[in-house]
């Protein structure tokens, strides 16, 4: 028995981090004085690449969140007959006992705000809110079923995120790289990205809950730097940074040799892809590689913040290898002039989205990447109207119907998922729960949803509760 | 206490005492068990509602008795005839059990044990955990000169029996360090450090223990601990995630473990310290412990849902941090593994589900101080405001004196311009006095002699108005029955009054999202019988005044028939106002009256406080004057007394539009008589209006079923019979004798606060899910000793454990002990464990010199990086604080729950959104930036550079100081060789400019190379892993 072997059965065993094989090799070696089998020590640790379940068609996942919740009436849900009755209330055995976060439920029926037309081979119906996402239609998968269990915002998404409405469960994107881990040495496995206004839910939205930290989602800021901490203080430079780590490595492999604590092997491993993060994401965000062509496809500047360029850098995050994006889009929730709030959000992320899609296809992404589109609920077929509030020509939240769309990893394109009653109100055929979504995601990635457990206090948890069935008629 | 006998567990654990008998076969306990909970129970558990085939595997009888299908799961001896053996062992996908579909697979080692077991006689041993403690034996070791105390016989005879040899005792800095580390939360100054080295007396570790134990900074550091499983944090949750004052019971946790109250009081006064016999204040603060929960200010919510939240998460905090139960497991159904039935879960929640929760003000001297001085204050501004009036040359036309005044600029005439304002002054109260007394209207007071609500509590009061209480919701009623009148009845006044008790004193009860104190009157109805009566014209007093004359919000929008538009007299918390209602035709005498008040809106906003009253006159209109002053103008100027007539002008004085702005000083001092320091609390509601605990099938809040009694789990101690079932009795029974749990969670919980795990690693849960503790008998001694000898004294419990052989142990690990026990879970070796986010914080401001020693009081807020808050709802700033609070303990961190602080989250520290018992100990690459680059820890590198320098010129010598101020130990020669030889680089580098000293040091200075340089060496041995280990 020596220290390098029990360092790689730790390594194996119980590890903080993903390992780059070399650093890993090289830092053992040097704490050693001799070398190690390099082929011995493969990358391990919480965040080591993990075989699926299955063969899934997906390898990673950007998340596109609407939060404040769009309407589905003026985007995808057609709704001709709103338009006949406006004004009237919609029927009390219709309403049932459906809660509301603000109108009352004798509310009168609002029209869909904007004019609907079939696209594509597959002839699905978009408004016209969306002139981008219509020429990806033969791509993407519209569901007009989802529905959930929550209608106030800060649950509902972390209902989405987490399948539980409370902080404190595991997020998807946590869930996601626990079952799978990183294929990255030098990014972290799960960003999350943000535009808009700050989000209901908070950090809850990707928490990894009672995960390993690890999973938690590393939040890129939309100025600066992206990743906290990355830039070295100010009047340093790299060969500080190269001298710093040099000293600090050596006095730990030291340590090492004393104390024999395996965790230290691995806090050098940390401060080795620190520093490989310190390259890593300036140029992840330089985007002077990118040609204009591109930009002008997303429609994004190359220094300034917005939904398209977080959209682009979500490309290149893919592209090098992390599982999980999610971009957050706060702006959504129309209580009022809804037509003007998806027309103004339609503007800052329409060409964003579509631009995604179509890239991601064009370099031969698509298909080992899934994009998700969509908020946390949908929004009431009835007008929000509220002298005291000074709100008008608004919906209100709705909880039993709402769109979403999927595309890439293991998505069939074209499809328009199932379908809502004449009101947009209840849905009439082949309801999708939240549960069934991420039943669906995880399975895209590979990932039984019930069998992607964690013990915790006593119990195996699920992202899915005891819920979930995979929508297998959005499935290529 | 007296607490009735066991449940029925109690005769099932006769049953095994008479059974165990024989000693071959698997052990019940630690194998056969955790396969039949983990693999067996969520169908064939205690669980009735998802119990298959009617089989029951958790209870003996249950499982050797013939079932429906005439088959016997277990046939104790008789694994060949036991139909669970045929059926684990089946290769026929429909009769193997578990099923396929359930994804759960036993091994061939699980199939093996269950055989062997049911061949050994298929004996049950009941659960450890959930058996009444007694003390075990100390066991003797062989090498009797090893053991300090009791723990280290028990882990010493643990460690002969392995074939292990404990470690050598750690040197003594290295063991200050720990010690300090453990107790303090902090690293000894090189001070300290040096007092104990030099310190020869054989006790003088002890002395050294007893010295940390008596600091002020213990309290801070295990308050920390409590805080977690607490879910301590200074902002409310959810959307919103509004600021909160809690931090008085924060302060509390931090004085009562430095006063080292016993666990048991610090358990009493938590759970109910307000239903203590003589209640104190800090007894009351002390209940915040429940009101740490989260609230949920989003528009639209259902408060009650959110409430309902609050006491699940109760519940299941409760559970965790004094029972080592999973009781969260039971809110949906029964508990598919420990024996927790779904009504025992309610049950549970029932006995704290009986509390109001009120923003509490602290009474006290400083309160009453502050009230005193206020008073003072308001008395010398009303004192004062005549002299503000205007010095116009002649006052305006009364009719004008609602309106606004457009006063012309001043005269220059000192004396004339005195002259003015008083002849001004009382033309303009004489004009006013005579107009509103010729418009005043008698009022009569009435009292409902029924008063009903859809769920509000209402209370009439001697003076005939109606205090709400209770529950709130977004839609509610108040129906109140009128008795008949003598007179006729030509117009209703309904007076919105404050009240102390109310949220910022009223009128209304809003306490979340909307304006505290705010109400919202959708609609007023009145009837008599069933035909209900026309109003004619609604006026009140607050759109009346000339401040409020642009509201909507007025008495007009309660009889439009429209729910969404209403009366609010928000702005104007803690005054009376009116609304009146002149009817179209007059009521004739002895006719009884209905008046139904509607509230509603996207937030609960009913009337606190109120009264009724009617008239018989003509003409009734609400005007600004309080009722008070209305029922002095009603009378001749004759008949008014001298106090009548200065409450007149007083009431002239409150309106007059040319006083609005000099009233506003009035307005402020108001509000800060409603102000002071409150904290969250719990209130017992009163004996009139208990709060009711149903069973929530699916643990849905919208799916109540049947009444819940409030009672413990069925299958522990049952609470005394002879005293009221309520939060009282449960803290009570939490750590009384009979409950064999409390004491082994506590015990286990301390233990992996010093150890890096507990004997039992899930320290929140003993229950059958749970692995057997690693040293069972060292478990229950500890339990029994803190309770029977130490008197629940949590310092003589750490005292105990820090003076032990077992924790004073080198923490160095040799390759095979890595290798034959990675966790340490034997101790032959002492802690090594990464520190806290607090610790680390806290210590390298403490070897920078930094820390400031300042106790208690609102949360503060360190430097982070810019963006970290900006992610939350609103885009909230975090401006740093400035002098000293930039330095304090992390305890005293502002806690954001929604973004909360960097560098804490990158070193796994709690959100505050949920009871946590053990942190996750990650190492990673973001902590790995966070110590080279938060700007936080550079400018602690730079005093730390600073305050080494400034101890002795000479490198090597400061060199040393720093290694003693950040890792308690000089450097090795080749550590020095190699930071000196760091040192020379950067020194040259930064003499060169090829590094920019001003920015590395921050700031201009003389030696700013020098200063530079050695904040770089600071900062690479503040990256230093043994600067942030306990070892």
């Amino acid at each position: 028995m020596n220290l390098l072997d029990v360092t790689r059965r730790h390594f194996f065993r119980e590890c903080g981090i993903g390992v780059g094989k070399m650093a890993l090799a090289g830092l053992l070696a040097d704490s050693l004085g001799r070398p190690a089998s390099a082929g011995s020590v493969a990358r391990t640790g919480p965040l080591a690449p993990k075989s699926p379940h299955f063969p899934g068609r997906a390898r990673a996942v950007i998340q596109l969140f609407m939060a404040g919740a769009p309407s589905q009436l003026e985007l995808f849900d057609h709704k001709p007959k709103l338009a006949e009755i406006e004004g009237k209330p919609i029927p009390p055995e219709v309403i049932g006992g459906q809660r509301y976060a603000f109108i009352r439920p004798d509310a009168a029926v609002l029209g869909p705000q904007y004019r609907f037309a079939r696209h594509g081979e597959s002839g699905a119906e978009v408004s016209e809110v969306l002139p981008h996402l219509a020429n990806v239609v033969d791509d993407i998968a519209i569901v007009r079923s989802c529905r959930t269990d929550q209608f106030n915002h800060a649950p509902a998404q972390i209902f989405m995120n987490c399948g539980f409405a409370q902080p404190g469960r595991p997020s998807l994107g946590s869930w996601a790289t626990y079952g799978l881990g990183s294929e990255s040495d030098e990014l972290p496995a799960f960003v999350v990205m943000s535009t808009g206004a700050g989000i209901s839910g908070g950090s809850a939205n990707w928490s990894s809950g009672f995960l390993p930290s690890v999973y938690t989602g590393t939040r890129f800021r939309g100025a600066g730097s992206p990743i906290l901490n990355v830039d070295s203080p100010a009047g340093a430079d790299m060969r500080l940074a190269d001298e710093t780590l040099d000293v600090v490595a050596r006095l730990n492999r030291r340590r090492l040799a004393i104390d024999g604590d395996p965790e230290i092997a691995t806090r050098i491993a940390s401060y080795e892809m620190a520093h490989r993060l310190q390259t890593s994401a300036p140029e992840l965000m330089t985007l002077a590689d990118e040609s204009a062509e591109t930009l002008a496809l997303y429609g994004c500047k190359p220094e300034e913040a917005s939904f398209a360029r977080a959209c682009l850098i979500a490309r290149r995050l893919v592209e090098r290898g992390v599982r999980f994006v999610t971009i957050y889009h706060e702006g959504w929730d129309g209580h009022s002039d809804v037509a003007g709030n998806v027309r103004g959000n339609c503007q800052k992320t329409d060409q964003g989205s579509a631009a995604l899609v179509a890239d991601l296809k064009r370099r031969g992404l698509l298909d080992s990447t899934l994009v998700v589109w969509g908020g946390e609920f949908g929004r009431t077929p009835m007008v929000e109207a509220s002298a005291v509030l000074g709100r008008s020509k608004g919906r209100d939240h709705h909880p039993n119907a709402f769109t979403m769309w999927l595309a890439g990893g293991g998505i069939r394109g074209g499809v328009t998922h199932g379908e809502t009653d004449e009101l947009g109100f209840h849905i009439a055929r082949d309801e999708v729960h939240v549960h069934d979504l991420q039943a669906t995601i995880l399975h895209c990635l590979g990932l039984d949803h019930e069998r992607l457990t964690y013990r915790y206090q006593g119990r195996d948890f699920r992202l899915t509760d005891v819920h979930g069935h995979v929508v297998k008629g959005i499935l290529s | 206490m007296k607490c009735r006998p066991w449940g029925p567990l109690v005769a099932v654990l006769c049953e095994f005492a008479a059974t165990v008998a024989i000693a071959a076969g698997p052990d019940f306990a630690h194998e056969v068990r955790p396969i039949l909970s983990n693999r067996c129970f969520k169908c064939h558990g205690p669980d009735e509602g998802n119990r298959q085939a009617g089989l029951r595997l958790d209870v003996r009888e249950a499982a050797i008795a013939e079932l429906d299908s005439g088959a016997r799961a277990v046939v104790p001896g008789h694994p060949l005839d036991s139909e669970i053996v045929a059926r684990i062992t089946s290769t026929d996908p429909d009769l193997v059990m578990p099923p396929p579909h359930t994804k759960v697979t036993l091994t061939a080692d699980e199939k093996r044990i269950l055989t062997e077991w049911v061949e050994a006689g298929a004996e049950y041993r009941p659960h450890w955990a959930f058996v009444q403690h007694k003390r075990p034996a100390v066991p003797d070791v062989r090498d009797a000169k090893w053991p300090r105390n009791e723990i280290d016989r028990f882990v010493g005879a643990r460690l002969e029996r392995e074939g292990l040899a404990p470690a050598a005792e750690a040197d003594k800095a290295t063991l200050c360090r720990r010690v300090f580390l453990d107790l303090t939360g902090l690293p000894p100054a090189p001070v300290e450090l040096d007092a104990f080295l030099n310190d020869p007396a054989p006790d003088a570790y002890e002395r050294l223990v007893d010295r940390l134990l008596a600091s002020p900074r213990y309290g801070e550091r295990w308050a920390r601990k409590w805080l977690d499983l607490a879910r301590y944090a200074d902002t409310n949750g959810y959307e919103k995630d509004r600021e909160r004052q809690i931090w008085p019971y924060r302060d509390w946790v931090i004085r009562a473990l430095n006063a080292d109250m016993p666990f048991d009081e610090f358990t009493i006064r938590q759970i109910a310290g307000d239903l203590l016999p003589g209640a104190t204040t800090d007894d009351i603060i002390a209940t915040g412990f429940h009101r740490n929960t989260m609230k949920n200010e989003e528009g639209g919510i259902d408060p009650l849902e959110f409430r309902y939240l609050a006491m699940v998460d109760r519940v299941g905090t409760t559970g965790a941090t004094w029972l080592g139960l999973t009781t969260a497991c039971a809110q949906c159904h029964t508990h598919k593994f420990d024996p927790i039935t779904h009504t025992d879960y309610f049950a549970l929640m029932a006995l704290m589900n009986n509390a109001d929760e009120p923003e509490w003000l602290i009474p006290g001297p400083e309160n009453d101080a502050r009230l005193a001085a206020t008073r003072r204050s308001l008395e010398s501004a009303w004192a004062a405001l005549p002299g503000r009036w205007p010095a116009t040359a002649s006052g305006p036309a009364p009719e004008q004196l609602a309106g606004s005044s457009d006063a012309p600029p001043l005269p220059l005439d000192p004396v004339a311009e005195e002259g003015r304002r008083r002849a001004g002054l009382a033309a303009r109260f004489d004009a006013w006095n005579r107009q509103e007394s010729a418009r005043a209207i008698r009022w009569r007071i009435v009292q409902p002699d029924a008063m009903t609500t859809n769920l509000p509590h209402l209370v009439l009061r001697a003076d005939g108005s109606i205090l709400a209480s209770g529950d709130i919701t977004k839609s509610d009623v108040y129906t109140l029955s009128l008795p008949p009148s003598a007179t006729p009845v030509r117009a209703i006044r309904l007076e919105v009054l404050p009240d102390e008790s109310l949220p910022d004193h009223g009128p209304g009860l809003c306490n979340y999202e909307g304006p505290k104190g705010d109400f919202f009157l959708s609609e007023f109805e009145v009837a008599a019988g069933d035909e209900r009566l026309k109003v004619a014209k609604a006026t009140d007093s607050f759109a009346g005044m000339a401040a409020h004359s642009k509201t909507t919000s007025t008495a007009a929008a309660t009889i439009d028939g429209e729910m969404s538009s209403g009366w609010s007299t928000n702005g104007d918390q803690g005054r009376a106002h009116a609304a009146v209602y002149a009817l179209a035709e007059p009521l004739p005498p002895g006719v009884p009256l209905t008046v139904t008040l509607r509230f509603e809106r996207h937030f609960a906003c009913g009337l606190g406080c109120f009264r009724l009253s009617v008239s018989d006159m003509e003409h009734a209109e609400a005007h600004g004057a309080v009722a008070a002053v209305e029922d002095v103008l009603v009378k001749p100027e004759a008949e008014r007394t001298a106090a009548e007539r200065e409450l007149v002008f007083h009431g002239f004085l409150s309106l007059a539009a040319e006083l609005e702005q000099p009233r506003q000083d009035i307005r402020k001092l108001e509000a800060a008589l409603r102000g002071g320091q409150r904290s969250l609390v719990l209130r017992e509601r009163p004996t009139d209006n208990p709060r009711k605990t149903f069973r929530h099938h699916r643990g849905e809040y919208t799916q109540p079923k049947e009444e819940v009694a409030p009672a413990t789990p069925a299958f522990l101690p049952q609470l005394p019979a002879d005293a009221p079932a309520n939060r009282l009795a449960l803290a009570r029974w939490l750590i009384s004798k009979e409950n064999p749990l409390t004491p082994r969670v506590v015990v286990n919980r301390q233990w992996q606060a010093f150890f890096g795990r507990g004997f039992v690693p899930s320290v929140e849960d003993l229950g059958y899910q749970s692995e057997p503790p690693s040293h069972p008998d060292l478990l229950d001694w500890l339990a029994v000793t803190l309770r029977d000898d130490l008197g629940w004294s949590m310092k003589k419990l750490h005292r105990l454990i820090v003076t032990s052989a077992t924790y004073r142990q080198d923490s160095t690990a040799t390759p095979a002990l890595v290798d034959r026990d990675p966790k340490n879970v034997l101790l032959a070796r002492g802690p090594r464990v990464r520190l806290e986010a607090e610790v680390i914080r806290d210590g390298m401001l403490k070897a920078a010199a930094l820390l400031s020693e300042k106790m208690y009081g609102p949360g503060v807020r360190p430097p982070q990086p810019e963006g970290v808050t900006e992610v939350a709802y609103g885009n909230p700033k975090w401006n740093p604080s400035t002098g000293e609070d930039r330095y304090r303990r992390s305890i005293y961190t502002f806690q954001k729950r929604t973004a909360p602080f960097a560098m804490a989250t990158t070193f796994d520290g709690p959100t505050g959104e949920a009871c946590v018992a053990r942190r996750e100990v990650s190492n990673s690459a973001l902590q790995a930036l966070t110590l080279l680059n938060d700007p936080m820890f550079v400018e602690i590198a730079q005093a730390l550079g600073r305050a080494v320098m400034a101890a002795d010129p000479d490198d090597g010598a400061r060199l040393a100081e720093l290694g003693r101020r950040v890792l308690s130990r000089p450097f090795a020669a080749d550590e020095s060789q190699a930071l000196l030889a760091y040192l020379a680089t950067q020194r040259a580098r930064l003499a060169a400019g090829d590094l920019d000293p001003v920015k590395l040091a921050g700031g201009e200075s003389p030696d700013v190379v020098e200063r530079a340089a050695w904040t770089l060496v600071a900062r690479a041995v503040m990256n230093l892993d043994e600067a942030i280990v306990k070892r």
